[in-house]
């Protein structure tokens, strides 16, 4: 027996098929970033849906016998094959029989398949007991049809739907977290509901024509308690009436408990809640901001960039300012972004982030820089410094730019004395407000162009007036137009929005 | 550059930045303060021309002459205050040219009902320079050093004089690259004092004396072709010719 055990796990260890199989099966049904799974949740999503439609024809109708064949076996199949499949992948019964092979040789003990057999059995009991697994069995018994209350197993299938919703995953999260408060309300329900009911019926049993056994006892009971009151059972006795008066001033008392428990269960756990759905979204783009610090700056900045659309997140700790970046509608995560946990809720291994970090405190900011930069080398961190001294401090965490405002701000008024006239316009090309930009044409994107000289783009025909070529660091001020264009030039060009997509579609069209 | 006289108001954490950088300009400075510790620490500083007046006080701002600076500058911490000086000046001196900061869009619309020329929005700067940043960060980086003149080009600004050669002469007609400098945009004095257009807006234009053209270039090209628009002809024609 052992022998064989070991035998067979031995090959399904060795067989690359088996592991690939399986691993591939777990990954659809288990990875939620599956290109597949979409697929499969769908059809599952479908047979669930024709089932309960064929469960609401067919109590008025008769229905077709394929339909009750495709029923009654075909998705009965398909969900018996889930069921196990998920079974199956949940773990690897013979990779834990060769482990504890392995271990008994080492300890020189004789070795027994019973002991990883029992674990694995445990684990898939476990997983069976689960509310999914349960409602995933249940969802398989086909309607049996002469029997009609079995049909109510189709309404499994509808629970089944679970699975494929995320909101009432949360939903339940979100009660999780109040298990204490609502066991002893239920606890408090049945016990009330139980001696009400025994009370009515020792009262009211022989007098009460309604009242004929003791479950009709404890359902007067619970339908008086939660308020609904049928009125089909009514106590006749005062006794039985002081029971109910009694009952249902506590029935309100407790809804009212219920109700306010789930409330503040919501209210504390809403923003929580949406917040772990922005960051899932963000997530899967695959270039994005995080911007750390809601002020003046950060204001500033989302104002400006609406246009542009770039994904963004922001983190703020201040829960005031949490709330005014809300009300204007902009993702944002009520988290202390110098923490290293919260940086990495963040994909921060495969997109590419930049990292700008806005708070008015440089203590703050060179913080944050560290920790991004001691997660990943890779995210680029562009930091608000207050102070001249700073900057110094700010290149040795790594970030990638410093920004002083003092230093911008002084860089325009120098301009504005300086250049009256061109301080209108280089506002514009600065801030982009203009129609005239500067851009950049980066030479790597137009294979066409690498190799030919200046004078082979007419610049004058795009409207484009010509700038310079940023070559190796270096910029080269309006060369000659024999000048041979590079791999990786830069060219500089001052124009209008349109004149440059003129000319990118011009150019990447001959590529 | 002509050195230039400037007035100061405000040497609080704003002005002590920007005061050190326009110095290091070159350009004359005049602090103005009302607080006693911002006035010493200019004087600290070295800025000895420094004054400390109430500042709300007209006379005190008449004895200044505001008017005999070629830039007024308000740059004080407190946004009350920039809006307050603004008004105050700009009802006591009608023409003068103030420049602003402000650090919301709010004080912004408010310096400029009360009469500053130029409002820069402190924080919308800054957040322009992290879009272009993001966007365009060569660009960014070159146009910052055209501006402070580091690489040696630069842009300059210069007006066509009476009898130039540049005289009813349309843009496409002129060869400025001959001169090693490009031609950027104009202001054309006929059709609005204030309005610049870049050269790639479209427009056949035809070259007047009066109007400014905005050029760019190494400073030493840029200086010696202002000196060649007197002349009557285009030395590079006649070489050609």
């Amino acid at each position: 027996m052992n022998e064989t055990l070991l035998t067979i796990a031995r090959k399904l260890h060795n067989s690359s098929r088996y592991r690939k199989a399986k691993l591939a099966i777990r990954d659809l049904l288990t990875n939620p970033q599956n290109d597949y799974k979409k697929y499969f949740d769908l059809t599952i999503v479908f047979l669930i849906v024709t089932s309960v439609m064929i469960l609401i024809y067919e109590v008025k109708h008769p229905v077709p016998l394929w339909i009750e064949y495709y029923d009654l076996y075909f998705v009965s199949l398909v969900f018996a094959a889930e069921y196990l499949l998920r079974l199956w992948v949940l773990n690897d019964v013979s990779e834990m029989i060769l482990d504890e092979y392995r271990d008994s040789r080492f300890l020189d003990k004789p070795f027994r398949a019973k002991k990883p057999l029992k674990k694995a059995f445990k684990q898939k009991l476990r997983y069976m007991i689960t509310p999914s697994a349960i409602i995933d069995l249940l969802a398989i018994f086909p309607a049996y049809r002469p029997v009609r209350v079995l049909r109510i197993f189709v309404l499994f299938r509808v629970l089944k739907l679970l699975r494929y919703t995320k909101s009432i995953n949360q939903f339940i999260e979100v009660l999780k977290n109040k298990q204490f408060e609502l066991y002893t309300l239920l606890f408090l329900l049945a016990f009330m509901v139980m001696t009400a009911g025994i009370a009515i019926y020792v009262l009211e049993e022989r007098i009460n024509p309604n009242i004929e056994s003791l479950f009709d006892a404890i359902y007067w009971a619970l339908i008086t308690i939660s308020t609904v009151g049928f009125g089909d059972i009514a106590p006749v006795t005062d006794e039985g009436r002081t029971i109910s008066i009694i009952i249902i001033v506590f029935g309100i008392a407790m809804i009212s408990f219920a109700t306010s428990v789930i409330v503040s269960a919501f209210s504390e756990k809403l923003n929580e809640v949406k917040e772990s759905r922005i960051i899932e979204k963000i997530n899967k783009s695959e270039s994005f901001l995080i911007i750390c610090g809601y002020g003046q700056m950060t204001k500033m900045f989302l104002r400006q960039g609406h246009s542009k659309k770039k994904d963004y997140i922001i983190l703020e700790k201040d829960s005031e300012r949490v709330e005014a970046a809300r009300r204007m509608g902009y993702d944002v995560v009520h988290d202390d972004a110098s923490r290293t946990e919260v940086l990495q809720r963040f994909n921060t291994k495969y997109a590419k982030i930049t990292l700008l970090c806005l708070t008015n405190s440089d203590v703050e900011n060179i913080y944050i820089t560290l920790t991004a930069k001691s997660i990943s080398k890779k995210i680029e961190v562009i930091v608000r410094a207050n102070a001249q001294n700073m900057v110094k401090k700010f290149e040795y965490a790594g970030a990638d730019h410093i920004l002083l405002p003092h230093d911008v701000v002084n860089n325009m008024i120098h301009i504005a004395i300086t250049q009256p006239t061109m301080y209108k316009a280089l506002h514009a090309v600065l801030t982009g407000k203009d129609a005239a930009q500067i851009y950049e044409i980066h030479m790597h994107r137009y294979s066409d162009l690498a190799g030919k000289t200046l004078s082979d783009i007419d610049f004058k025909a795009f409207k484009l007036l010509f700038l310079g070529i940023h070559r190796n660091g270096e910029f080269l001020f309006n060369p000659a137009s024999d000048t041979t264009i590079e791999h990786n030039d830069v060219l500089l060009v001052i124009g209008r929005g349109i004149s440059l997509e003129h000319f990118e579609e011009i150019h990447r069209g001959v590529a | 550059m002509s050195v230039k006289n400037i007035l100061v108001f405000g040497y609080g954490a704003h002005g002590r930045h920007i005061a050190k950088g326009l110095l290091d300009d070159g350009y004359l400075l005049k602090i103005v303060e009302e607080k006693e510790e911002n006035y010493q620490r200019a004087i600290e500083d070295g800025f000895t021309e420094s004054v400390r007046i109430d500042m709300s006080s007209d006379e005190a701002l008449l004895e200044l002459d505001p008017q005999s600076y070629d830039q007024v500058v308000c740059i004080m911490d407190d946004e009350h205050y920039n809006v307050f000086i603004t008004l105050s000046l700009s009802s006591l001196f009608p023409e003068l040219s103030i420049v602003a900061i402000s650090d919301s869009i709010h004080t912004s619309s408010k310096l400029k009902l009360a009469g500053a020329s130029k409002v820069i929005d402190l924080y919308e700067v800054s957040a322009n320079r992290i879009h272009n940043i993001l966007n365009r960060p060569v660009a960014t980086q070159l146009l910052k050093d055209f501006v402070m003149s580091k690489t040696g080009i630069s842009f300059m600004e210069m007006e066509v004089p009476k009898g130039s050669f540049l005289h009813g002469k349309k843009i496409d007609e002129v060869d400025f690259s001959c001169y090693d400098v490009l031609l950027v945009g104009l202001v054309d004095k006929s059709v609005n004092v204030h309005s610049f257009e870049f050269v790639t807006a479209g427009h056949e234009h035809t070259l007047e004396s009066g109007d400014i053209i905005v050029c760019m270039g190494e400073v030493e090209k840029l200086r010696n072709f202002k000196k060649l628009l007197h002349r009557k002809i285009d030395l590079c024609r006649e070489v050609k010719t």
